[in-house]
Protein backbone atom coordinates (compact mmCIF):
# COMPACT_ATOMS: atom_id res chain seq x y z
CA UNK A 1 0.00 0.00 0.00
CA UNK A 2 1.40 3.52 -0.89
CA UNK A 3 0.32 6.74 1.02
CA UNK A 4 0.69 9.91 -0.67
CA UNK A 5 2.62 12.83 0.28
CA UNK A 6 1.25 16.50 -0.64
CA UNK A 7 5.12 17.35 -1.58
CA UNK A 8 8.03 16.40 -3.37
CA UNK A 9 10.53 15.01 -2.13
CA UNK A 10 12.98 17.78 -3.13
CA UNK A 11 11.69 21.44 -4.10
CA UNK A 12 11.18 22.45 -8.15
CA UNK A 13 10.69 25.74 -8.40
CA UNK A 14 12.00 27.47 -11.74
CA UNK A 15 11.33 30.83 -12.67
CA UNK A 16 12.08 30.93 -16.57
CA UNK A 17 9.84 28.70 -18.57
CA UNK A 18 11.40 26.76 -21.39
CA UNK A 19 9.67 24.48 -23.33
CA UNK A 20 12.54 23.14 -25.46
CA UNK A 21 14.12 22.36 -22.50
CA UNK A 22 10.98 20.26 -21.51
CA UNK A 23 11.28 18.18 -24.32
CA UNK A 24 14.82 17.02 -23.05
CA UNK A 25 14.13 16.63 -19.75
CA UNK A 26 11.30 14.60 -20.62
CA UNK A 27 13.28 11.84 -21.46
CA UNK A 28 13.72 11.42 -17.54
CA UNK A 29 9.84 10.67 -17.34
CA UNK A 30 8.83 8.36 -20.13
CA UNK A 31 12.42 7.66 -21.86
CA UNK A 32 13.68 4.34 -21.40
CA UNK A 33 16.15 5.09 -18.34
CA UNK A 34 13.60 7.54 -17.02
CA UNK A 35 11.87 7.50 -13.58
CA UNK A 36 8.39 5.50 -14.70
CA UNK A 37 10.50 2.77 -15.70
CA UNK A 38 12.72 2.33 -12.64
CA UNK A 39 9.39 2.41 -10.65
CA UNK A 40 8.41 -0.38 -12.66
CA UNK A 41 11.18 -1.80 -12.77
CA UNK A 42 11.83 -2.42 -9.11
CA UNK A 43 8.47 -2.91 -8.07
CA UNK A 44 8.20 -5.42 -9.46
CA UNK A 45 10.99 -7.66 -9.42
CA UNK A 46 11.06 -7.22 -5.31
CA UNK A 47 8.30 -10.41 -5.30
CA UNK A 48 10.29 -13.03 -6.26
CA UNK A 49 13.87 -11.43 -4.39
CA UNK A 50 14.88 -14.86 -2.43
CA UNK A 51 16.64 -12.69 0.28
CA UNK A 52 14.96 -9.74 3.18
CA UNK A 53 17.59 -7.09 2.39
CA UNK A 54 16.92 -7.83 -1.60
CA UNK A 55 12.94 -7.27 -1.16
CA UNK A 56 13.38 -4.21 1.62
CA UNK A 57 15.71 -2.53 -0.90
CA UNK A 58 13.53 -2.98 -4.14
CA UNK A 59 10.76 -1.58 -2.26
CA UNK A 60 12.66 1.44 -0.96
CA UNK A 61 14.30 2.17 -4.14
CA UNK A 62 11.34 1.44 -6.45
CA UNK A 63 9.09 4.01 -3.81
CA UNK A 64 11.56 6.87 -4.29
CA UNK A 65 11.50 6.45 -7.60
CA UNK A 66 7.64 7.49 -7.75
CA UNK A 67 8.72 10.43 -5.82
CA UNK A 68 11.33 11.18 -8.66
CA UNK A 69 8.82 10.62 -11.53
CA UNK A 70 6.81 13.48 -9.45
CA UNK A 71 9.95 15.58 -9.70
CA UNK A 72 10.35 15.37 -13.15
CA UNK A 73 6.85 16.15 -13.51
CA UNK A 74 6.94 19.16 -11.90
CA UNK A 75 9.99 20.41 -13.61
CA UNK A 76 8.06 19.73 -17.25
CA UNK A 77 4.99 21.53 -15.73
CA UNK A 78 6.97 24.61 -14.35
CA UNK A 79 9.11 24.60 -17.80
CA UNK A 80 5.84 24.72 -19.65
CA UNK A 81 3.55 26.53 -17.81
CA UNK A 82 1.16 29.26 -19.41
CA UNK A 83 3.04 29.06 -22.52
CA UNK A 84 1.22 30.41 -25.85
CA UNK A 85 0.86 29.53 -29.73
CA UNK A 86 4.06 31.84 -30.44
CA UNK A 87 6.20 29.90 -27.36
CA UNK A 88 5.16 26.55 -28.80
CA UNK A 89 6.70 27.70 -32.61
CA UNK A 90 9.76 29.37 -31.62
CA UNK A 91 10.85 26.32 -29.29
CA UNK A 92 9.94 23.85 -31.97
CA UNK A 93 8.02 21.72 -29.95
CA UNK A 94 4.62 21.17 -32.56
CA UNK A 95 4.86 17.90 -32.48
CA UNK A 96 4.04 17.39 -29.06
CA UNK A 97 1.93 19.80 -28.82
CA UNK A 98 -0.26 18.92 -31.57
CA UNK A 99 -0.67 15.41 -29.39
CA UNK A 100 -0.40 16.76 -25.93
CA UNK A 101 -0.91 20.42 -25.82
CA UNK A 102 0.37 21.26 -22.54
CA UNK A 103 -0.22 18.27 -20.68
CA UNK A 104 2.34 16.05 -19.52
CA UNK A 105 2.99 13.02 -21.31
CA UNK A 106 5.43 10.10 -20.56
CA UNK A 107 7.56 9.64 -24.03
CA UNK A 108 11.11 9.93 -24.81
CA UNK A 109 12.51 13.38 -25.77
CA UNK A 110 13.05 12.03 -29.29
CA UNK A 111 8.68 11.15 -29.10
CA UNK A 112 8.81 7.23 -28.44
CA UNK A 113 5.70 6.96 -25.75
CA UNK A 114 7.09 5.00 -22.46
CA UNK A 115 7.39 1.32 -23.10
CA UNK A 116 7.80 -1.16 -20.45
CA UNK A 117 10.16 -2.97 -23.06
CA UNK A 118 12.75 -0.73 -21.98
CA UNK A 119 12.72 -2.63 -18.30
CA UNK A 120 13.29 -6.15 -17.53
CA UNK A 121 11.65 -8.53 -14.88
CA UNK A 122 14.14 -11.71 -15.25
CA UNK A 123 13.00 -13.59 -12.52
CA UNK A 124 16.77 -14.34 -11.88
CA UNK A 125 18.18 -12.15 -8.70
CA UNK A 126 21.60 -11.97 -10.57
CA UNK A 127 20.51 -11.03 -13.39
CA UNK A 128 18.22 -8.36 -12.51
CA UNK A 129 20.47 -6.76 -9.96
CA UNK A 130 22.91 -6.53 -12.96
CA UNK A 131 19.80 -4.80 -14.78
CA UNK A 132 19.26 -2.68 -11.80
CA UNK A 133 23.10 -1.23 -11.45
CA UNK A 134 23.01 -0.83 -15.68
CA UNK A 135 19.92 1.44 -14.90
CA UNK A 136 21.15 3.60 -12.35
CA UNK A 137 24.65 3.97 -14.49
CA UNK A 138 22.15 5.15 -17.74
CA UNK A 139 19.90 7.21 -15.40
CA UNK A 140 23.35 8.88 -14.16
CA UNK A 141 24.84 9.39 -17.76
CA UNK A 142 20.93 10.69 -19.18
CA UNK A 143 21.20 13.19 -15.94
CA UNK A 144 24.45 14.09 -16.97
CA UNK A 145 24.02 14.48 -20.60
CA UNK A 146 20.93 17.50 -19.70
CA UNK A 147 23.10 18.92 -17.35
CA UNK A 148 25.54 19.25 -20.04
CA UNK A 149 22.83 20.87 -22.15
CA UNK A 150 20.89 23.07 -19.27
CA UNK A 151 22.07 26.26 -18.55
CA UNK A 152 19.32 27.28 -15.77
CA UNK A 153 20.14 27.12 -12.28
CA UNK A 154 16.54 26.19 -11.45
CA UNK A 155 16.51 22.84 -13.29
CA UNK A 156 20.28 21.69 -12.91
CA UNK A 157 19.37 22.35 -8.38
CA UNK A 158 16.69 19.76 -9.22
CA UNK A 159 18.41 17.83 -11.47
CA UNK A 160 21.62 17.38 -9.63
CA UNK A 161 19.30 15.98 -6.74
CA UNK A 162 18.27 13.29 -8.85
CA UNK A 163 21.43 12.62 -10.39
CA UNK A 164 22.99 11.94 -7.02
CA UNK A 165 19.97 9.78 -5.94
CA UNK A 166 21.51 7.47 -9.15
CA UNK A 167 24.87 7.28 -7.64
CA UNK A 168 23.38 6.60 -4.47
CA UNK A 169 20.91 3.79 -5.52
CA UNK A 170 24.11 2.10 -7.27
CA UNK A 171 26.09 1.83 -4.40
CA UNK A 172 22.98 0.31 -2.12
CA UNK A 173 22.19 -2.27 -5.19
CA UNK A 174 25.82 -3.09 -5.80
CA UNK A 175 25.83 -3.99 -1.98
CA UNK A 176 22.46 -6.20 -2.46
CA UNK A 177 24.58 -7.87 -5.16
CA UNK A 178 27.23 -8.84 -2.71
CA UNK A 179 24.90 -10.42 0.18
CA UNK A 180 23.34 -12.40 -2.28
CA UNK A 181 26.61 -13.70 -4.34
CA UNK A 182 27.96 -14.43 -0.56
CA UNK A 183 25.18 -17.13 0.24
CA UNK A 184 25.82 -18.77 -3.01
CA UNK A 185 27.21 -21.81 -3.11
CA UNK A 186 31.05 -22.16 -4.40
CA UNK A 187 30.18 -24.43 -6.90
CA UNK A 188 27.81 -21.79 -8.46
CA UNK A 189 30.83 -20.42 -10.44
CA UNK A 190 28.69 -19.56 -13.17
CA UNK A 191 25.94 -17.36 -11.09
CA UNK A 192 22.93 -19.39 -12.29
CA UNK A 193 19.48 -17.94 -11.32
CA UNK A 194 19.63 -18.37 -7.24
CA UNK A 195 16.00 -17.42 -7.54
CA UNK A 196 14.55 -20.64 -8.71
CA UNK A 197 16.96 -23.15 -8.39
CA UNK A 198 16.81 -22.65 -4.69
CA UNK A 199 20.30 -25.53 -4.34
CA UNK A 200 22.40 -22.75 -5.54
CA UNK A 201 22.31 -21.26 -1.86
CA UNK A 202 25.30 -22.68 0.51
CA UNK A 203 24.74 -25.79 2.06
CA UNK A 204 21.73 -26.02 -0.94
CA UNK A 205 23.97 -27.98 -3.16
CA UNK A 206 23.29 -31.64 -3.82
CA UNK A 207 25.46 -33.89 -1.96
CA UNK A 208 27.13 -36.74 -3.61
CA UNK B 1 11.30 31.90 -1.02
CA UNK B 2 8.41 32.26 1.13
CA UNK B 3 7.65 30.74 4.57
CA UNK B 4 6.06 28.01 3.35
CA UNK B 5 8.80 26.74 0.87
CA UNK B 6 11.92 27.50 3.37
CA UNK B 7 9.77 25.56 5.88
CA UNK B 8 8.89 22.81 3.19
CA UNK B 9 12.91 22.62 2.58
CA UNK B 10 13.54 21.69 6.77
CA UNK B 11 11.16 19.02 6.15
CA UNK B 12 12.57 17.93 2.91
CA UNK B 13 15.89 17.89 4.63
CA UNK B 14 15.16 15.86 7.41
CA UNK B 15 13.02 13.70 5.96
CA UNK B 16 15.70 13.06 2.78
CA UNK B 17 18.27 12.39 6.27
CA UNK B 18 15.68 9.88 7.65
CA UNK B 19 14.80 8.17 4.00
CA UNK B 20 18.85 7.25 3.02
CA UNK B 21 19.44 6.34 6.46
CA UNK B 22 16.68 3.80 6.03
CA UNK B 23 17.34 2.66 2.44
CA UNK B 24 21.21 2.20 4.15
CA UNK B 25 20.00 0.22 6.54
CA UNK B 26 18.07 -2.31 4.24
CA UNK B 27 21.76 -3.58 3.51
CA UNK B 28 23.30 -2.70 6.88
CA UNK B 29 20.46 -3.75 9.21
CA UNK B 30 22.93 -4.77 12.29
CA UNK B 31 24.43 -0.76 12.34
CA UNK B 32 23.04 0.13 15.77
CA UNK B 33 24.78 3.73 15.11
CA UNK B 34 22.69 4.29 12.42
CA UNK B 35 19.55 3.13 13.64
CA UNK B 36 19.98 5.47 16.86
CA UNK B 37 20.62 7.91 14.32
CA UNK B 38 17.60 7.51 12.17
CA UNK B 39 15.31 7.36 15.41
CA UNK B 40 16.50 11.00 16.58
CA UNK B 41 16.15 12.32 12.96
CA UNK B 42 12.79 10.87 12.69
CA UNK B 43 11.25 12.69 15.76
CA UNK B 44 12.76 15.98 14.47
CA UNK B 45 10.92 15.27 11.26
CA UNK B 46 7.66 14.35 13.06
CA UNK B 47 7.70 17.45 15.39
CA UNK B 48 8.76 19.81 11.57
CA UNK B 49 6.32 17.84 10.21
CA UNK B 50 3.37 18.81 12.87
CA UNK B 51 4.37 22.41 12.23
CA UNK B 52 3.63 22.07 8.70
CA UNK B 53 0.46 20.80 8.90
CA UNK B 54 -1.14 23.20 11.99
CA UNK B 55 0.72 26.33 9.78
CA UNK B 56 -0.30 24.88 5.86
CA UNK B 57 -2.85 22.29 6.26
CA UNK B 58 -2.78 18.78 5.80
CA UNK B 59 0.46 16.78 3.57
CA UNK B 60 -1.43 13.34 3.96
CA UNK B 61 -5.42 12.84 4.01
CA UNK B 62 -5.37 11.38 7.69
CA UNK B 63 -3.81 14.96 8.26
CA UNK B 64 -7.27 16.45 7.94
CA UNK B 65 -8.73 18.24 11.46
CA UNK B 66 -12.12 20.20 12.01
CA UNK B 67 -15.01 19.89 10.05
CA UNK B 68 -13.83 21.71 6.53
CA UNK B 69 -12.05 18.92 4.01
CA UNK B 70 -8.70 20.98 3.85
CA UNK B 71 -7.18 18.21 1.34
CA UNK B 72 -8.36 20.12 -1.47
CA UNK B 73 -7.13 23.39 -0.75
CA UNK B 74 -3.43 22.84 0.47
CA UNK B 75 -1.00 23.47 -2.23
CA UNK B 76 0.00 21.15 -4.88
CA UNK B 77 3.76 19.93 -4.52
CA UNK B 78 3.99 20.75 -8.03
CA UNK B 79 3.06 24.63 -7.95
CA UNK B 80 5.62 27.13 -7.31
CA UNK B 81 4.68 30.14 -5.14
CA UNK B 82 8.07 31.61 -5.67
CA UNK B 83 7.36 31.81 -9.75
CA UNK B 84 2.89 33.24 -9.16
Amino acid sequence: MFVYEKKLQYPVNIKNPNPKLAKIVMSQLGGADGEIGAALRYLNQRYTMPLPELKATLTDIGVEELSHMEMVGAILYQLTKGMSEKDIKAAGIEDYSVDHTAGIYPQSAAGIPFSAAAIASKGDAITDLHEDLAAEQKARTTYDNILRLCDDPDVKDAIRFLREREVVHYQRFGENLRILTDKLDSKNFYAFNPEFDKKCFKNQMKKK
Amino acid sequence: MTEREILTKKLSSYQFAVADMRLYLDTHPNDSETIKKMNEYTEKMNALKKTYEEKYGPLTKGGTTGSKWKWINSPWPWESEEVD
